[in-house]
């Protein structure tokens, strides 16, 4: 039996767990990413073309790491405390299929509420989108870093101080990221702050990747971005291997 | 004893830090054999989980070492687990899925072929008579249905060694019986079963050996008889205290030592040769309508667990519960 079948068999077992869950889970996305467009749109009034295709362009990453920093870290927080990991890391499964599994279940889920909020983007602002080829490969990255660092967190923390730290994050994410609007909004220090975080070169991957004609994508973010992939996948992959 | 060791477990010491600092386990020396059930007996936080834990490299030791079927189970987790199948106290939640489906979909991620865990996942569902709820949705069965789903989702590909943690509770009579007879034939096909219990009763009539474990060390490790030896020729005298006896000062029989006495169920050990004497005195005690009732039983394992760890940690007995 390869690794590869192994995790997909693991996949499945944690897609079926969740399969009572699975159309609300789905809605909630679909919902939440609609809700940002317009949201937002409601907060701006009417933003001028260059504004709305920022928020255009943002709501699909919010949707992504919301997934990834949110409902990942309550999905693992739960199979601890439920008692469902430690059983689950006594087959012989490598463990780093554990974030891979976990992390397919989540993307899929998460998959049509990005499509379906593109689209309702595109709609409400009357945005025109210039797709790179890069696009899919550019959105998996993002969902794995975002995935990765959620796994970390829910791994290290006790699971009812990672549920809390989530709360927190769906907040900062959302108002104090340059996601939905340019950062130069932000004061300098916060500027600052997001060169070093994960969060602005994710938005401008996706963002660049979405409209590539309009916006493009520094090189210094991808490094940040990729280097922020790798070391979140390294601790998680850690937390994973500990041992008591 | 001749069978090929499957599981060696030396000097093996663990303690928790930040939990107050727990030794959970405290040089256990500890050995499995192929066809064996072996017993592992110990009220809560005696160490056992901590002992399963370190085969499967969950819990890494402070000092000792694990061999299971010739690896070094502390160097090579990984290969620990590809030889271990573990059934934990708590049952693995699996609502979304069918008994039928987790039991199946484990098999095939411990690596079994899609039509040898499909055959092998039908023959437990009989063995066990869960074919009735075989493809009800998890959320749906009942507590012991779900424990005998974990059980075969342990055994459905098992492993040369098979940790078994409480695999009764909550499952009816009948069903407990052929739960017994699957863990009877896992040894019989030569594998070594490790039977975590702190059901005394029901476990002397299944395992081969015994070892009881208190404060993370091993008290005693014997076969049944081997432990109960030094109490053959003494019978366990059990009687039911009649409402207002205790208020009224009653006493035993001066053949019977006493052992434990509990809202009005008193219970004590008496020589074989006083025996007869000591049935025509409660005899007399139910006319005078001072007991209820009274029975002697051969004296048990159990007699000899609460010995050896004392009454504070009196074990569970046949209707335990779940434990936490």
């Amino acid at each position: 039996m390869s690794t590869v079948q192994q995790t997909l068999l693991l996949t499945q077992w944690q897609f079926r767990r969740q399969a009572t869950m699975l159309p609300l889970l789905v809605v909630v996305q679909v919902f939440l990413a609609i809700a940002t467009i317009l949201g937002f749109g409601l907060v701006i009034g009417d933003p001028p073309p260059e504004q709305a295709l920022y928020l255009a362009t943002g709501a699909p990453t919010i949707t992504l790491v919301m997934v990834g920093l949110v409902m990942t870290p309550q999905m693992l927080s739960q199979s601890r405390t439920e008692g469902s990991l430690d059983w689950m890391r006594t087959l012989p499964v490598p463990r780093g299929s554990f974030l891979v599994s976990d992390l397919l279940v989540w993307t899929l889920i998460a998959l049509p509420g990005m499509v379906l909020g593109i689209v309702t983007g595109v709609l409400r602002f009357d945005v025109d989108l210039s797709p790179a080829p890069w696009l899919v490969p550019a959105a998996l990255l993002v969902s794995l870093t975002a995935a990765a660092v959620g796994y970390g967190m829910a791994s290290l923390l006790k699971p009812t101080l990672a549920m809390l730290m989530t709360q927190v994050l769906v907040f900062v994410i959302l108002l104090f990221t340059p996601v939905s609007f340019p950062a130069d909004r932000m004061p300098g220090w916060l500027q600052t702050a997001h060169e070093w975080f994960p969060f602005e070169p994710m938005a401008q991957l996706i963002r660049s990747g979405l409209a590539h004609d309009t916006f493009s994508m520094p090189g210094r973010s991808l490094v940040v971005l990729l280097a922020w992939c790798a070391a979140s996948v390294a601790g998680a992959t850690w937390a994973l291997r500990r041992r008591a | 004893m001749g069978a090929t060791t499957v599981l060696t477990v030396r000097g093996l010491r663990k303690r928790y830090r930040g939990r107050g600092g727990v030794q959970a386990n405290d040089g256990i020396d500890l050995e499995v054999a192929a066809g064996q059930v072996v017993g592992l007996l110990g009220h809560n936080g005696a160490g056992k989980t901590t002992l399963v834990n370190h085969v499967v490299g969950l819990v890494r030791p402070d000092a000792g070492t694990i061999h299971l079927d010739g690896v070094d189970a502390v160097a090579q987790p990984a290969e620990a687990r590809r030889r271990t199948c573990i059934q934990a106290q708590a049952n693995v939640p699996i609502t979304g899925l069918t008994p039928r489906r987790a039991i199946e979909l484990v098999g095939r991620i411990r690596g079994a072929e899609r039509t040898a865990v499909r055959a092998r996942t039908d023959e437990l569902l009989d063995a066990l008579d869960l074919r009735p709820w075989a493809d009800t949705p998890a959320e749906k069965v009942s507590g012991g249905i779900a424990r005998l789903t974990a059980f075969a989702m342990t055994v459905v590909t098992p492993g040369r060694l098979v940790v078994l943690d409480e695999p009764t509770n909550d499952v009816d009579p009948v069903r407990r019986r052929l739960l017994w007879g699957q863990i009877r034939a896992l040894a019989d096909e030569g594998r070594a079963v490790l039977l975590v219990t702190h059901n005394v009763r029901e476990a002397e009539r299944v395992v081969d050996r015994l070892a009881v474990l208190d404060r993370g060390r091993v008290l005693a490790d014997d076969t049944p008889a081997g432990l109960t030896a030094h109490l053959q020729g003494t019978l366990t005298v059990e009687a039911d205290l009649s409402p207002g006896a205790v208020e009224a000062g009653w006493r035993w029989h001066p053949a019977v030592r006493e052992v434990s006495g509990a809202r009005g169920r008193e219970v004590g050990t008496v020589g074989a040769a006083d025996a007869a004497e000591v049935v025509g005195w409660a005899q007399g005690e139910v006319a005078a309508h001072r007991l209820e009732r009274y029975a002697l039983t051969p004296a048990s394992l159990e007699d000899v667990y609460v010995d050896l760890v004392g009454h504070e940690h009196a074990p569970q007995g046949e209707t335990a519960g779940v434990a936490a």
